[in-house]
């Protein structure tokens, strides 16, 4: 199955996507890691989810741009952190940000299950132009893309799941 | 009344139009009441009106209230008159419905 979640900065929603992951059978788990960690906060932020999921068994793979060349065996659950990380790399490290709702799909047909997580950015009133307007635009689409392709979708406050389709594992 | 919100571009107004075939609808009221308050108007006067005048309409509006409170006092007054007329539609409206992803939730 494929899980979208979604939920503010600090919501708790990585704490709860990884909670996830034991639910759900699989052969192999993979952490498919976006953020290009390029300065101090980046890197401490990496080593803090780490930890966070250690004993989960998962291998982690780092990517920023171009998922159909990330090497996922048969049968693989898959999480996938996280769209705006993936986005930054493919809109500003030279990518193809137009094929990722493409590639999302792609990635969830290879995947038995596919959790990704997302982030809501959307409701600060802030007008904005140029390039992070287009960014906030193309984030938005590729999140309904994801919430119309998942089986599941929710919205992470305060750690707590709030359900807005589907029936989570 | 109806009233669609959302975060930017979360794909309320498509929601709306799906929802609602051949209603009356006024998207985007929070740069209504933008426009209100740049001519000088009096918001929540404005919105009373509106309510009266189009009982059956379908509104779609951005939640503009989850950022830091702007420096600007223009930008203040506007984010809080937003809120507090979104509150007034909400009030009237027979459903609210808050979109995420393109998913509504009924809040009302």
């Amino acid at each position: 199955m494929t899980i979208l979640v979604t939920g503010g900065s600090g919501s708790g929603k990585s704490a709860f996507a990884e909670g996830l992951v034991p639910r759900l059978e699989a052969h192999g788990r993979i952490y498919l890691a976006t953020m290009e960690a390029t300065d101090g906060e980046s890197r401490r932020r990496v080593m803090r989810h780490r930890a966070q999921r250690e004993g989960l068994g998962m291998r982690t793979l780092e990517r920023a741009r171009d998922m159909d060349g990330a090497e996922i065996p048969e049968g693989s659950l898959v999480l996938l952190e996280d769209l705006p990380n993936w986005l930054a790399g493919e809109m500003f490290g030279g990518g193809n940000p137009q094929g990722m709702p493409q590639a999302l799909c792609r990635l969830a047909g290879r995947c038995r299950h596919l959790i990704v997580v997302t982030g809501d950015v959307f409701a600060d009133g802030e007008r904005y132009d140029g390039e992070t307007a287009r960014y906030l635009q193309a984030l938005a689409a590729l999140n309904r893309r994801a919430a119309a392709l998942a089986d599941a979708v929710c919205e992470v406050v305060c750690g707590i799941p709030v359900p807005l389709k589907g029936k989570l594992p | 009344m109806k009233l669609y919100i959302g975060g930017a571009y979360q794909g309320q107004e498509e929601l709306a139009q799906q929802e609602n075939p051949g209603a009356e609808f006024f998207f985007g009221f929070h740069e209504t009441i933008r426009e209100v308050l740049a001519r000088g108007g009096d918001p929540l006067a404005y919105t009373e009106a509106f309510l009266r005048g189009h009982p059956e309409a379908v509104v779609t509006a951005n939640e503009v209230g989850c950022g830091l409170v702007p420096v600007r006092p223009e930008e203040r007054a506007w984010r809080e008159a937003a809120g507090r007329a979104l509150c007034r539609v909400a009030a009237k409206s027979g459903a609210v419905t808050r979109v995420v992803c393109g998913i509504g939730t009924r809040l009302k």
